[in-house]
C-alpha cells in the first residue's frame, strides 16, 4: 500500500496556554495516533539547532532556519499507509495537530 | 507505574496530580518565595513531554520522567537565577539528590505527600483570604490552571490570576514558610485548612450551568486533599468527619443531575447511580470521626449525609433521625440557611403545614433576601397543600432571585406544574 508522510507544522509556544490536564489530553490524542493500524512510523525532529544551508554567490551559508521569522516549525512527522492520496487526506483530517492549531502537510512517499 | 498501554492513554489526571506534587516538592527545595520558579520548571517538564511523547510514546514510568525533567529544569534555572546566589550550591545539591532518588521509593512517596500537606497548610495561612487560599491550593497542590479555576468559580481569568499574584506576594512579604505551625496554632490552621477544603468542595458541588466537568474535578480534588490530611499524623476526628461528609455527598453526584444537566430531587434519584465505593469510604471515615467528644458542624452534617446513605431507597429515609440531627445542627450553627433546610425535613416528618410554620419566621430575614431556595421551598410546600396559585407566585418569586441555569429550569418546571393544576381546576 502507498505510504504518505504527514508533516506536522505548528507553533510550539501555543502549548504554553494549556493546563496540565489539557496537556495530558493532547499527548494522549497524539499517542493514540502512533498506535493506529495504518501508522507505520512517527518521529520527532529536534527544534535546535535548525539550520538551513543556502548557497549565496557560490558560497554555502548557514542561517538560523526558516523558522526564526514565522514561529511555525516542522515539529515531526507520521508515516501512514493509505489506499490513495484522498484516503490519506481523509485520515489526516482526524489528526489532533489540526485541533491544536497546527497544520498537516500530506505528501506521498514517491514510488511507494 | 504508568502503562501507556495499547490505547496510548496515561494514568488518569497524571499530569494534574504530578504537577501539584512536583510544585509542592520543588517549592520546599527552592523556598516558598520561589513558587513561581517551581511552577515554571514543572511546566517546562510537561512541555518537554508534549514535544516528545506524541511521536515517541510515553516512557515506562511517565511520572518519574516528569519528576526528573522538572528537577533538571530547576537545577538549570537555579544556576541561572541570581536571586538564589548564596544558596545556589546547597539548593542544586538538594535538587540533584532528589532527582536521583530511585523510582517508586516509598520514602520519596511519603516525602511528596508531606510536601503537599505542608503546601496546603501554607496556602491556608490566616493572612491569606479564603478565596485566595482556595485558588492557590488548586493552582499549586491541585495542578489546576488559572483558566480551569476561573471556569470552576465562574470568574474571569484575570480575577483569578490577580488573586494568585496577591497570595504569592503575601507569602513573600510575610516570609511564610512550609513549616507546620506549632501547638495551638496548628489546631487553628487545621480548622482553616478544613474550611478551605469544604469551600472548594461546595463550589464544585453547587449546580451550575452546563455540565462542566471541571466542577466535578473540584469536588474530587477537595476529597483528595481531605484524605491527604486524614492520612497524616495531624488528623483529628473532625478531619474524618469532613472527609465522610464529602464522600457521602460526592457519592450522589452522578445521581443528582441528569444527562441534560437538570437537577433531580433526592426522592427521584436513581440509587443505582450512587457510588458505592464513595459511600463505604464515607462510612470508614465516619466511624473514625466518632473518636473523642468533639461534635463539630462537619460531624452533624456527616451524620445527616450518612442517614441518607443508609436508606435502602428514597422512601425509607429515617426522617425522624435527620430532624433530630438538624436540631443539633441548628444549635451549633443558628443560621437561617440551616433553619430553612431543617424546615424541609419538618415537612417530611410532620407535613407541609408544620413546615410552612417553620419557615414563616425566616421570611423577613435579611440574609435570605436574595436566597432563591426560600421561596422555592415555600412553593414546594404550597404545591403539596394544593394551593396552586400561591405556589406559582412563590416559584415566580424564586425565579427573580439569582440562581444557576439548572436551578432555573427546575423552578420553571415546578411553575408549569402549578399552571397545569390550575387549568385542571384543582386550585
Amino acid at each position: 500500500m502507498p505510504q504518505y508522510m504527514l508533516l506536522l507544522h505548528g507553533d510550539p509556544t501555543g502549548w504554553v496556554k494549556l493546563s496540565p490536564e489539557d496537556m495530558q489530553k493532547a499527548i494522549e490524542k497524539y499517542m493514540a495516533w502512533t498506535k493506529k493500524p495504518f501508522t507505520r512510523d512517527s518521529k520527532r525532529l529536534a527544534d535546535e539547532p535548525g539550520r538551513v544551508i543556502r548557497s549565496q554567490g557560490g558560497k554555502p551559508k548557514a542561517t538560523d532556519g526558516p523558522y526564526s521569522e514565522t514561529k511555525e516549525i516542522l515539529a515531526g512527522y507520521y508515516t501512514i499507509e493509505a489506499a490513495s492520496y484522498d484516503e490519506a487526506v481523509k485520515l489526516a483530517l482526524e489528526h489532533p495537530q489540526l485541533e491544536y492549531g497546527g497544520t498537516v502537510e500530506v505528501r506521498q512517499v514517491y514510488g511507494s | 507505574m504508568t502503562a501507556a498501554g495499547e490505547t496510548g492513554s496515561l494514568l488518569e489526571h497524571l499530569f494534574r496530580h504530578q504537577a501539584g506534587r512536583m510544585v509542592a516538592h520543588l517549592t520546599r527545595l527552592l523556598g516558598p518565595a520561589h513558587i513561581d520558579l517551581a511552577e515554571e520548571t514543572v511546566q517546562e517538564a510537561m512541555l518537554r513531554a508534549l514535544q516528545i511523547w506524541p511521536y515517541e510514546g510515553a516512557p515506562e514510568n511517565a511520572g518519574a520522567w516528569l519528576f526528573r525533567v522538572a528537577h533538571n529544569a530547576a537545577i538549570d534555572a537555579v544556576r541561572r537565577n541570581r536571586l538564589l546566589s548564596d544558596k545556589t550550591d546547597a539548593i542544586v545539591h538538594e535538587l540533584s539528590r532528589s532527582a536521583s532518588a530511585p523510582e517508586d521509593n516509598p520514602d520519596l512517596e511519603e516525602q511528596l505527600r508531606d510536601d503537599e500537606l505542608r503546601m496546603i497548610f501554607m496556602c491556608c495561612h490566616p493572612d491569606i483570604s479564603q478565596e485566595s487560599s482556595v485558588a492557590l491550593s488548586l493552582k499549586t497542590v491541585g495542578g489546576f490552571s488559572v483558566r480551569e479555576i476561573a471556569r470552576a468559580f465562574l470568574a474571569e481569568d484575570a480575577a483569578i490570576a490577580q488573586r494568585l499574584v496577591r497570595a504569592k506576594s503575601q507569602i513573600r512579604e510575610r516570609r511564610l514558610t512550609l513549616d507546620m505551625p506549632p501547638g495551638a496554632e496548628l489546631k487553628e490552621r487545621l480548622a482553616s485548612v478544613l474550611d478551605v477544603i469544604y469551600f472548594m468542595f461546595n463550589e464544585g458541588y453547587t449546580a451550575h450551568a452546563g455540565q462542566d466537568l471541571i466542577r466535578r474535578d473540584l469536588c474530587f480534588e477537595a476529597l483528595r486533599l481531605g484524605c491527604l490530611v486524614a492520612a497524616s499524623s495531624i488528623a483529628s476526628p473532625v478531619v474524618h468527619a469532613l472527609v465522610a461528609l464529602m464522600a457521602f455527598q460526592e457519592s450522589r453526584l452522578a445521581a443528582r443531575v441528569n444527562e441534560s444537566g437538570d437537577l433531580i430531587l433526592f426522592e427521584d434519584q436513581d440509587h443505582g447511580l450512587w457510588n458505592r465505593h464513595l459511600i463505604s469510604l464515607g462510612f470508614h471515615h465516619f466511624d473514625r470521626s466518632m473518636a473523642g467528644d468533639e461534635v463539630s458542624e462537619y460531624h452533624v452534617q456527616a451524620a445527616i449525609a450518612a442517614t441518607y446513605a443508609r436508606a435502602p431507597d428514597a422512601h425509607s429515609v429515617d426522617w425522624q433521625m435527620i430532624l433530630a440531627l438538624y436540631d443539633q445542627f441548628l444549635a451549633i450553627n443558628p443560621s437561617p440557611v440551616v433553619a430553612l433546610n431543617r424546615a424541609v425535613v419538618v415537612g417530611k416528618v410532620h407535613g407541609p403545614k408544620q413546615a410552612l410554620a417553620a419557615i414563616a419566621p425566616l421570611e423577613n430575614n435579611s440574609k435570605l433576601r436574595n436566597y432563591y431556595l426560600l421561596p422555592a421551598v415555600r412553593g414546594h410546600l404550597l404545591l403539596e397543600l394544593e394551593r396552586h396559585s400561591e405556589a406559582a407566585a412563590s416559584f415566580s418569586a424564586a425565579l427573580e432571585r439569582p440562581c444557576s441555569e439548572p436551578e432555573r429550569r427546575f423552578l420553571r418546571r415546578r411553575l408549569e406544574a402549578c399552571g397545569r393544576a390550575t387549568i385542571l381546576g384543582q386550585d
